[in-house]
């Protein structure tokens, strides 16, 4: 079981007495910010050392992910412990930070904030289980590292009978959070339920994860589309409320984002996740954090056009 | 709800507390700062610096934070300003507070009495000084429950950190909720760890406003204000005051002022031998000339007036006829068009190339050539105690010590009759009691001439005659050089030297004051005259 840290990078030099302030009371409440070191993964690969050889500028530096953490499975708080972040997304980060020889820290966004937060140079990577497509390249390269699959969560008994984003979601409320690529798909749907007579389905839009979950258990929402292990995860918690109606192919792949100038930075990730993939490191993270080993993908770049 | 419990004492959320004060911190003494610049920039002299900050109100003002916090975040870095989370964040809530800072600043600054304001320039304090001790004292006061709810908005935007990233307490209740799926619990304590810095905030403000209310002198009577349970045994205290209090009160003691003050037999002096006297003082009021307009209305025409040192002038006339205005002339509390006028010999308010010079040198202006001035509504310090009122100013003005500034004061306050009263705040006085401690405070630093403003007009008939009273003892056992515009006839003919009667702006007959008040050549002078005896006797 490999645990992360979360190191705060959000204070400055500027504000070290604040800071220091800061250190000194949130001791007195009983927790340090800075915890220690993250044990090395489970293991390395090989020839990590050679890319770390190619790509010395990355080694020693600590770089910024910017995460969107109400994703359990991929990117969320230890319950148990809430200084950390978990997930598969985290442990990747980490793999391929300690494959390159750098150290990871965590910055919490909005989802639609991924990619801003992003361009503005105020995070270096993300690794947020975010859909690789054509329309984010323009903001971010992208290294892909999943297949999608979409679930489609619904309350128990799918009192809707909705069956995917297809003509069983006219008329009823779709939640989405902001900057999904579910949100076109479903907007899509309108003038097809017009065609067909039937009203057009509506869509609340929410910032994270745990909105839209809660949007279809208070009864605001009817559907909630998105990565088929989040849904699984969604439906774990809440058993007797909630329900996955079935799950969907959707023609895209998760991918890690970097910035679009830094073309070494992102040759080196591309070369440490394909290390990552080929020891077999990812399969077995994979299988840590219960998601199927058939929806790993080789790596490859989706770049705006 | 033992969930609950749980997360109340969860060091994840409550480092998030310290996060969410961080923030606080930050906007509200950032928003502090600017808002003190805003407001001094909107109401200073110069129109382009009030411009620009009702441009940056409209701006950020009318802008939401979140936005605000998104910019300092996102967009800075687009300029080679890259803030970390939180920096950004104060910043964003820093720009966001400091219009609404700046108003509640402007606004109290503005609630400040204006009469006080010219009162403290009368006094020769520079305008630094008048706001120091002035105005600032009374604003801030005033301005104390503003404040607070301002920092209790300012604690609950700072949530919008969370948009940037900050780690603050709802952004860690969110992500931790998030995790565990466990809503309500993790909502409940989150709300009420808000609750518990807001009404840490509400009792903060409780503490200061008590703290500042002058009402409330005694370490005791604070501490009784603050344990409400005890505030019944205060209550009693000041029913009891006033009712002991009241046989002390010379006010009332004095008869009712039902005719004409009757000649009071310490006024009778030989006339003739003073006036003889008084011909080879030198000159302490010399004006020639003097025309002043306010938009295109005429309100001073060719005034020409000298007044000898030791002489005591009585200006007559109709209201609106210019008294008020040529006394403010005198000490160059107004401008004029053109015309001299000079104080001692010197011409106060202008340089050797006769440019006018800054408040500030005027001020100090006024103070070394002393003058002094008694206003119609008194226009005492407010804030400060009878005592204060006159040592306040000699010690920022004159540079007096404490010591001697309350030694000088208290001398005067017995001068006046008024020894029993020198801890008394002004809204605890009668209206001639205080116009008596506002003489008290003008001949403080020994002026050279004092200039009185209808001292008697506001007052009720009944307390008349404690200030004439006080008044006239100036004149005839000090010899102070005055100037007095007054409708109290026989006050006039039983003290002044010399009447002088203005009408319109121009001066339509002077002389010495039986004669022009006995019997005056001019019909205006007349007419007037006949008016105020025909009303005294409709009093009678």
């Amino acid at each position: 079981m490999k645990s992360v840290q979360i190191r705060h990078a959000v204070l400055g030099k500027a504000w070290l007495g604040i800071c220091v302030a800061v250190q000194i009371a949130a001791a007195a409440v009983g927790v340090s910010m800075i915890l220690s070191p993250a044990p090395a993964a489970a293991k390395t690969p090989e020839a990590c050392a050679a890319l770390q050889a190619k790509y010395p500028s990355l080694k020693g530096k600590t770089l910024v992910n910017a995460v969107n953490p109400h994703t359990p499975g991929y990117e969320a708080l230890d319950p148990n412990d809430p200084s950390k972040y978990v997930g598969f997304d985290i442990d990747l980060g980490e793999a391929i930070g300690d494959c390159l020889g750098f150290k990871v820290t965590y910055k919490p966004v909005t989802f639609a904030a991924l990619l801003t937060t992003l361009e503005a140079g105020q995070a270096d990577i993300v690794i947020s289980d975010i859909y690789a497509t054509k329309q984010r390249a323009k903001a971010a390269d992208f290294i892909t590292y999943l297949k999608v699959y979409d679930g489609v969560l619904v309350a128990k008994g799918n009192p809707k009978k909705i069956d995917g984003i297809n003509l069983s979601m006219c008329g009823a409320t779709a939640a989405e959070n902001t900057g999904f690529v579910e949100v076109p798909l479903v907007q899509a749907l309108e003038e097809k339920c017009k065609a067909a007579g039937k009203p057009a389905p509506g869509i609340q839009l929410y910032d994270n994860n745990a909105n839209c979950i809660q949007a279809i258990l208070s009864g605001r929402a009817d559907t909630y589309v998105n990565d088929v292990n989040t849904v699984d995860g969604a439906v774990k918690a809440y058993p007797d409320k909630l329900e996955k109606a079935t799950a969907v192919t959707l023609p895209y792949s998760v991918g890690i984002a970097v910035p679009r100038n830094k073309t070494e930075f992102r040759d080196a990730v591309f070369a440490a996740l394909a290390e990552i993939q080929k020891s077999g490191l990812q399969a077995e993270l994979m299988k840590k954090w219960n998601l199927p080993v058939d929806q790993m993908e080789a790596p490859k770049l989706v770049l705006a056009d | 709800m033992e969930l609950f419990f749980h997360y109340l004492s969860q060091s994840y959320l409550l480092t998030g507390i310290i996060y969410t004060l961080l923030i606080t911190a930050l906007g509200l003494g950032g928003g502090l700062v600017m808002g003190v610049v805003l407001a001094g920039m909107q109401l200073s002299r110069f129109p382009v610096l009030a411009l620009i900050t009702r441009a940056y109100a409209i701006i950020f003002r009318g802008t939401p934070l979140i936005l605000q916090m998104i910019f300092c975040y996102n967009a800075l870095p687009m300029i080679g300003v890259k803030l970390t989370a939180v920096e950004a964040a104060g910043l964003a809530l820093a720009l966001n507070e400091a219009p609404f800072i700046a108003e509640i600043i402007r606004g109290n600054i503005i609630a400040v009495d204006r009469g006080q304001v010219i009162a403290g320039q009368a006094l020769g304090m520079t305008p630094d000084v008048v706001m120091l001790r002035v105005v600032a004292p009374q604003a801030i006061r005033s301005m104390v429950p503003a404040l607070g709810n301002e920092a209790v908005s300012a604690l609950k935007n700072s949530s919008l950190a969370s948009v940037v990233s900050v780690q603050e307490l709802t952004l860690r209740s969110t992500q931790l909720a998030s995790a565990n799926f466990d809503f309500f619990s993790i909502f409940f304590a989150s709300g009420l760890m808000y609750l518990a810095l807001t009404g840490a905030i509400a009792a903060i403000q409780i503490v200061v406003e008590v703290l500042l209310d002058l009402d409330l002198p005694t370490p005791e009577a604070r501490l009784a204000r603050l344990l409400p349970w005890r505030r019944r045994t205060v209550e009693i205290v000041y029913a009891k005051a006033p009712r002991l209090a009241a046989p002390d009160l010379p006010a009332l003691a004095a008869p009712p002022l039902s005719a004409p003050a009757p000649a009071r037999a310490g006024f009778s002096i030989d006339r003739e031998k003073r006036l003889a006297t008084l011909a080879d003082r030198p000159l302490a009021v010399e004006i020639s000339a003097l025309r002043k307009s306010y938009d295109g209305k005429t309100v001073l025409e060719s005034i020409d007036l000298v007044v000898r040192v030791g002489e005591v002038v009585a200006l007559l006339g109709p209201s609106g006829s210019g008294k008020s205005t040529l006394l403010r002339c005198i000490n160059h509390l107004e401008t004029w068009d053109s015309g001299a006028i000079k104080v001692t010999g010197r011409e106060l308010g202008f340089d050797a190339q006769n440019r006018p010079l800054s408040p500030r040198a005027i001020a100090n202006e006024r103070a070394a050539i002393g003058v002094g001035m008694v206003f119609q509504n008194f226009n005492l310090f407010g804030h400060l105690t009878a005592k204060e009122n006159i040592a306040g100013p000699l010690r920022w003005v004159h540079g007096f010590s404490r010591s001697d500034a309350d030694l000088r004061a208290r001398e005067l306050l017995d001068r006046v009759g008024l020894a029993n009263r020198a801890e008394a705040l002004p809204r605890h006085m009668s209206g001639g009691q205080q116009q008596r401690v506002a003489i008290a405070r003008a001949l403080a630093p020994n002026p050279t001439i004092l200039l009185l403003d209808e001292p008697t007009s506001a007052l009720d008939p009944e307390l008349v005659s404690e200030v004439l009273e006080v008044i006239g003892r100036l004149a005839v056992e000090d010899g102070l050089t005055m100037i007095i515009s007054t409708h109290q006839i026989s006050f006039a003919k039983d003290v002044a030297d010399r009447a002088v009667f203005l009408d319109a702006g121009s001066i339509v007959e002077e002389g010495p004051a039986d004669v022009v008040l006995s019997r005056p050549r001019n019909a205006r002078t007349a007419q007037f005259l006949q008016i105020l005896t025909d009303e005294a006797v409709a009093r009678a």
